[in-house]
């Protein structure tokens, strides 16, 4: 029945309070037994009034016991729970700091560069996308001493990683990090362009798409009308700018004996000029497109 | 007598009812509800809450500086960032086993003065070959409103849904911008006399003026430029504004040639060399 509880340090028990009192009641009832013997009435109103007199003490005593006790358990639970509800809310701040901040962190790929500290240093991860398609990421993970190093990174063996790390690692962090991201931005694009070639346009290809692990070679051949009589296109495009998903030398010949008809050799001159200034994949869809028209005038 | 044994009857039971209170009362540490449930919330607190809360600082405070990295790599401070993910998959498509799901992302934050507020829906559609994601939409609003050199930027980055290129080229702008407005106010303290800035540092043109050569102005213009590719670069012009009769005097048409002498300069020089140069030669009796 004893426990000790700290929070009352005073670390009186149940039995206290009421043990004294029940030894009050006993002393009293002890003397009300006394007083029920037989007494002159006299003896006996004297008695009753002493009787009175420990009955009112007695029962004040009890009464200062009860509010004591009330007293008591209102302070404990006032010493407890603003502490508790402090402690709480503070738990609770920070744990709204901590969802915040991770949520935040999550946001930072959407920028192109994010990263996560390491016991070393800093891993950074670098995300690519072309016109809006999300593509690859490549993590480079940087040693931070004298000098910085590379301790491992994802990045494609093609591109020139060591030269961009020679020119700029070592003063210059950030740039470094912006000229990777470019190469390996320009990387993604132009393999998603090929890529796209291959997978949607394999009707207009007479040939397969040959291409560099790089892609910034790429050689095919292709027909306007699959099913024609004419002879296919060759074209070469060659990507000299690695930060650049555009090529810069595009060259489109014919592939029969006989000289090209003014119409056939002005698209020629045509094609070299969109491939030059569009995306690969989109100069193939407006083929695509102008096929269906030329379809349909058919038709009609 | 009567009245004083009904007190003696009274008071004996007040005792007795005061006695049941004061068994019934249970003892402060035994208070089940409350101060009970208190305590033992505490007990559970103190074996993992206090634990757990020192992870948490510990945590936070790792994670803070995390972030703290990635705001000075990126130049760009993200301060909030919420999103939504809706599952657009079909009846018919789950049969082909193709799972379609947009997101609804919403950023914002600033890079230096700038700040910025981003929505932009990325669609994934996961078929048995590939997952695909791209972005559907992008709005992007910013604010200061003024800088025109951006705005068509920010429209040209909202056609195309680049999200990259817009904070890469974004960081860079700022740079640039920071940067001219620095070499600005460096020449208006250096030259208060001679330096004009029309709208402030943050203008993008510089007057020079000689009060000993009135009617002689030369503009230097220098504008921000962002390419296709997102490739941000300064472009640097000079305009002269002459009397009539010096232009009649220039045999060597040194004022015809001056902008692409000073293009050449630039090249030579670098920037703020070449505008220190222009200075000095305009107000060359001023210092002398």
């Amino acid at each position: 029945m004893e426990q000790t509880n700290p929070l009352r340090p005073d670390g009186e028990s149940k039995g206290g309070v009421l043990a004294h009192l029940e030894r009050l009641e006993t002393q009293m009832s002890k003397s009300c037994k006394q007083s029920e013997e037989p007494q002159s009435v006299q003896a006996q109103e004297g008695a009753l009034g002493t009787k009175i007199h420990k009955l009112r003490r007695l029962r004040d005593e009890l009464r200062a016991a009860v509010r004591h006790r009330q007293a008591s358990v209102k302070a404990s639970i006032a010493n407890v729970e603003p502490t508790l509800a402090v402690e709480m809310s503070e738990q609770e701040v920070l744990e709204e700091k901590l969802e915040n901040v991770k949520a935040v962190l999550q946001a930072y790929r959407f920028t192109g560069l994010s990263g996560k500290l390491t016991s070393r240093g800093v891993c950074v991860c670098i995300s690519t996308a072309f016109e809006g398609t999300l593509l690859d990421s490549y993590f480079v993970d940087l040693v931070i001493q004298k000098p910085l190093q590379i301790h491992h990174h994802s990045v494609p063996v093609f591109i020139p990683l060591e030269e961009i790390a020679a020119k700029y690692l070592q003063t210059n962090i950030q740039h470094f990090l912006f000229s990777l991201c470019e190469y390996l931005n320009a990387y993604s694009g132009r393999k998603y362009q090929a890529d796209r070639l291959q997978s949607d346009f394999a009707a207009l290809l007479t040939g397969p798409l040959q291409r560099n692990p790089l892609c910034n070679l790429l050689s095919f051949t292709y027909k306007l009308d699959p099913g024609g009589q004419s002879f296919p296109f060759c074209a070469r495009l060659l990507y000299k700018d690695l930060t650049a998903t555009l090529p810069t030398d595009v060259t489109v010949t014919y592939q029969g004996v006989e000289p090209l008809s003014t119409s056939w050799e002005e698209q020629r001159a045509s094609h070299e000029t969109l491939f030059c200034t569009k995306p690969l994949h989109q100069v193939f869809a407006s083929f695509a497109r102008k096929g269906e028209k030329l379809d349909m005038s058919l038709v009609s | 007598m009567d009245t004083e044994l009904a007190e003696v009857r009274a008071l004996q039971a007040e005792i007795a009812a005061l006695r049941r209170a004061c068994e019934d009362q249970p003892a402060p540490w035994e208070e089940k509800s409350g101060v009970q449930k208190s305590f033992q919330a505490i007990q559970q607190f103190s074996s993992e809450g206090w634990k757990s809360s020192k992870d948490l600082k510990s945590q936070l405070g790792h994670l803070e500086s995390e972030l703290s990295f990635l705001s000075t790599l990126t130049g760009i401070n993200i301060r909030n960032y919420s999103k939504q993910t809706e599952d657009l998959t079909g009846t018919e498509m789950t049969e082909k086993s193709i799972r379609k799901v947009l997101q609804r992302h919403r950023l914002s934050g600033n890079c230096h003065m700038v700040t910025f507020q981003l929505e932009f829906q990325i669609l994934e559609i996961q078929n048995k070959e590939r997952l695909s994601s791209a972005v559907t939409d992008l709005n992007i609003i910013m604010e200061p409103t003024e800088c025109s050199e951006l705005s068509e930027f920010v429209s040209r980055a909202e056609e195309r849904k680049d999200l990259f290129m817009f904070f890469r080229s974004l960081h860079f702008f700022v740079e640039w911008f920071e940067y001219r407005k620095r070499t600005f106010e460096h020449f208006k303290e250096k030259y208060p006399e001679a330096v004009h800035l029309s709208e402030g540092p943050s203008s993008p043109s510089m007057v020079i003026r000689s009060a000993s050569q009135p009617g002689f102005e030369l503009v230097i213009v220098w504008r921000i430029q962002i390419d296709e590719d997102g490739k941000v670069f300064p472009k640097l012009d000079l305009l002269t504004k002459v009397p009539q009769r010096a232009l009649e005097l220039d045999k060597n048409r040194a004022i015809e040639t001056a902008p692409l002498s000073f293009r050449t300069l630039l090249g030579v020089l670098g920037i703020e060399a070449a505008l220190e140069s222009l200075i000095k030669s305009l107000c060359a009796e001023q210092n002398g």
